[in-house]
């Protein structure tokens, strides 16, 4: 259980961006949505000189050339497009809840399978007797499958 | 003609409706006349929708533009294998083909069990042909495929240019093989339920079902992702859109259930949730149908968007409230005391692949439908795109690569620290290993990095495996090496068909950490014989060439692709102008190697001048995924494939089968 939530962790932690680099252009293009119907990124948008993701790009380009940021540059075109331009919901307020419950329903999920699982294993601790052995043919041949599995995971 | 049509389809909504009846009937009164008399009206159901389909079909070929569907969505133009693909590329068309599947899959189940299940199979029969009756009414009383128009058409509107690619072929039937096939499952499901028969003697019946189901479900996925990566021209194969989402989320449930059965199986626990995992299963590919026709949320991928959402809704909810409360009733019976008893334990490790599984499920949902929450909520339309998708299960899926190389290795009921250190040992030091190369090599620390890694060491878990199966054999029976692999696979093929699966899934996703991380992309305007460079490619534009036919027009840039000074390829991305409807669309152009694929896209084109805009893309190592969709596929026909023993029962005794499947 520690190994998985540690691996989920460090994915988590090497997934997150690095916070000292300065903006790319293709980084803010893909955290806006085109507007021209396409469904996809500004920057993933192919639309043989698209009426809105040409423009986007050539905005944010001046933009990044003034040496704006880039949460100025989203804010910029949020206030024009509306918060439906962002590519992903921003970390704030109602939003969080998008990004917040995914994680809390495996971690909440997660905590109630071990508690089950701790509870599962210290009554058999006690002495829960084994079920017994189904019997008829299915056992023989579960017993054969046993020898044979046996038989080829063992050391030559 | 198409009055025949409408009448095949009508008489088949009455022959659904009676079968279900007389299904139900006939269990409560235990009269078999009324059991039988139901499942020759499920025959007679298909057999009345393969003549609408027929008939349809005969409408396409022949362009009989008085029929609104054809007229929408065909041509006099069109080339014959897009027209028969017409019959699914429209809403109209899809439904009826999605009740052919449904109907000819029922009578399959007929069949198969005209002697075996029969205290399931009035059940079975009744809960698929209210699937087709609810498919049926839709298409019936409103989206009548034979609707004519007030005047005939004097020429077709084509079909949507987008859908004019050979993958139309191809990718919609996978999808709904996948999508109409896990109503077997949950028609088992709901018959267990029902008579209290809930044992393994439905899961034994539908594994090849489940497998079946979820084999086509990965195809669908990946052939659509095919489809994206040669049409849509942006470089990329998966854009996390609705649809995509819809389709990808019935898979993810349905793998979670193909690991937890074996729990069920082996140990005899988790019957609750395995039934909740089929009936999720069957739900979310009703869900998926209405993500896609209702509009409801927006997609690249709409073609067919309607008003059908609330019935879509309506019947799902129906699903949800009939199969979850048969659950509830179900309770105390479908208790086992089967137990767990380690947490290092594979059990254990299957119930966190589990938990994984459906959290990777519910974060996709909870992206997919948060739209209309936060509309709802505060009246503010928002976006949940590709950076919410990414971030949130990229950390989920490397937890599940993880549980991947731990699961099929780690020991039933409690792993001891030799057991441990022998089944780990090795595949761990292999990754470690690999992943210190990595380093060297100039890998960054990263999620890719991450994922080679964790990739090396689930191969290296199962070449242990086949390594020890081999050698043991070798050791006892004296058998060459070719021979002692081919039988120790072939003595446990769904074992080991499962470990290469696996290999396939690991290919994927090293295939796309590679291309996700790596992706190089280049855009320049070039004149031509001017000339551009992307990552180790020197890209010369030498001209354009153009063609055109009735149907469409054609411009292709003549690339000349070098390394060094070596000419290695020469590539020809196109816009294409279909006349009708007035649409352009791009044709990639890519030279595809193991190492990467270089990917042209011309962007756009001055004719006066001649000038072009080239977008190029290296992705690294992305035909691994197509290649681990390959690996995939020889797994699962390993694993679905009959063992000896099995045959040998089957052939003496077909009422037997079901305990040699178990072995």
């Amino acid at each position: 259980v520690r190994l998985l939530v540690g691996a989920v962790l460090a994915a988590s932690l090497l997934g997150l961006p690095a916070f000292a680099d300065a903006p790319s252009q293709q980084e803010i293009e893909e955290s806006l949505t085109c507007q021209c119907g396409c469904g996809l990124t500004v920057h993933s948008c192919n639309h043989l000189q698209c009426p809105s993701g040409e423009p986007m790009k050539a905005e944010i380009r001046r933009r990044l050339e003034a040496g704006e940021t880039k949460e100025t540059i989203l804010a910029a075109f949020a206030a024009t497009y509306g918060e439906k331009v962002l590519s992903a919901p921003t970390m704030r307020g109602f939003n969080w809840l998008a990004w917040i419950t995914p994680f809390a329903a495996v971690l909440l999920a997660g905590g109630v399978l071990v508690v089950v699982v701790r509870r599962r294993v210290g009554q058999n601790a006690g002495g829960a007797p084994e079920p017994p052995a189904a019997e008829g043919p299915d056992a023989e041949l579960r017993a054969r499958l046993r020898r044979e599995l046996d038989a080829m995971d063992r050391e030559p | 003609m198409a009055e025949i049509g409408r009448l095949a389809v009508c008489l088949a909504l009455m022959c659904a409706a009676f079968s279900v009846l007389a299904s139900i009937g006939g269990a409560l009164r235990r009269r078999a006349d009324l059991v039988r008399s139901g499942e020759h009206a499920a025959y007679a159901t298909w057999a009345l929708v393969v003549v609408a389909v027929v008939l349809l079909l005969r409408a396409l070929l022949a362009r009989d533009f008085a029929i609104e569907y054809v007229a929408a969505y065909s041509s006099s133009t069109l080339p014959t294998n897009y027209t028969v693909a017409a019959l699914w590329g429209g809403q109209k068309g899809s439904l009826l083909f999605w009740t052919f599947m449904l109907t000819t899959f029922t009578t399959v189940v007929g069949i198969q069990n005209r002697e075996r299940n029969r205290e399931l199979m009035p059940w079975v029969t009744a809960t698929l042909m209210v699937v087709a009756t609810f498919f049926l009414a839709l298409v019936t009383f409103i989206t009548d495929p034979f609707e004519r128009l007030p005047v005939a058409a004097t020429e077709g509107s084509d079909l949507n240019p987008l859908l004019q690619n050979y993958w139309m072929m191809i990718h919609p039937p996978s999808l709904y093989t996948g999508f109409v096939s896990a109503s077997v499952p949950f028609a088992f499901a709901i018959a267990a339920l029902a008579t209290g028969r809930l044992g393994d003697q439905w899961i034994r019946t539908t594994r090849r079902w489940a497998l079946f189901s979820w084999f086509f479900l990965t195809l669908g996925n990946l052939f659509g992702a095919m489809w994206a990566y040669e049409v849509l021209g942006w470089g990329g194969y998966w854009a996390w859109d609705p649809v995509e989402n819809a389709a990808f989320m019935p898979w993810l449930v349905s793998t979670a259930y193909l690991h937890s059965v074996m729990i069920q199986e082996k140990k005899d626990m988790l019957r609750v949730w395995n039934m909740v995992l089929v009936l999720l299963t069957f739900s979310l590919t009703i869900f998926g149908t209405f993500l896609t026709r209702s509009g409801v949320i927006s997609s690249v991928h709409s073609f067919t968007q309607s008003g059908l959402g609330p019935f879509f809704i309506g019947f799902l909810l129906a699903v949800l409230l009939v199969s979850g409360g048969l659950i509830v009733w179900r309770l105390p019976e479908l208790r086992t005391k089967g137990t767990i008893e380690s947490f290092l334990s594979r059990e254990a490790a299957f119930l966190f692949n589990n938990l994984i599984l459906v959290g990777i499920a519910f974060a996709v949902f909870w992206g997919t439908v948060f739209p209309v929450i936060s509309e709802w909520v505060r009246g503010v339309k928002i976006t949940v795109g590709p950076p919410f998708f990414n971030r949130v299960n990229a950390p989920l899926g490397i937890a599940l690569l993880f549980l991947m190389g731990v699961g099929p290795v780690i020991a039933w009921r409690r792993a001891t620290p030799k057991n441990l250190r022998r089944a780990f040992v090795g595949p761990v030091a292999s990754g470690l290993v690999a992943a210190l190369l990595l380093v060297v090599a100039g890998v960054p620390f990263g999620g890719a990095w991450l994922t080679f890694a964790l990739g090396i060491f689930v191969l290296g878990t199962i070449w242990q495996e086949f390594w020890r199966g081999m050698r043991a054999r070798q050791a006892m029976l004296h058998e060459s090496a070719p021979r002692a692999l081919t039988r120790v696979v072939g003595k446990n093929r769904r074992r080991y068909g499962g470990y290469v699966v696996h290999v396939g899934i690991v290919a994927m996703f090293i295939g796309i950490a590679a291309s996700s991380a790596f992706q190089i992309e280049v855009r320049e305007t070039l004149e031509p014989g001017q000339e551009m460079t992307a990552g180790r490619y020197r890209l010369r534009y030498e001209r354009i060439d153009s063609s055109e036919d009735g149907h469409v027009s054609r411009l292709a840039a003549v690339v000349s692709v070098f390394v060094g000074d070596r000419q290695i390829a020469t590539l020809h991305p196109e816009k294409r102008f279909y006349k009708k409807p007035r649409q352009p669309t791009t044709e990639v152009s890519k030279r595809t190697t193991l190492r990467e694929d270089l990917y042209l896209v011309l962007g756009s084109f001055d004719p006066e001048t001649r000038i072009v805009t080239l977008l190029a893309y290296v992705n690294p190592l992305v035909v691994w995924i197509w290649i681990g969709g390959l690996i995939l596929t020889l797994g699962t026909a390993i694993a679905v494939w009959p063992g000896a023993l099995e045959q040998r029962v089957v052939a003496a005794d077909p009422r037997a089968a079901g305990a040699a499947e178990r072995v």
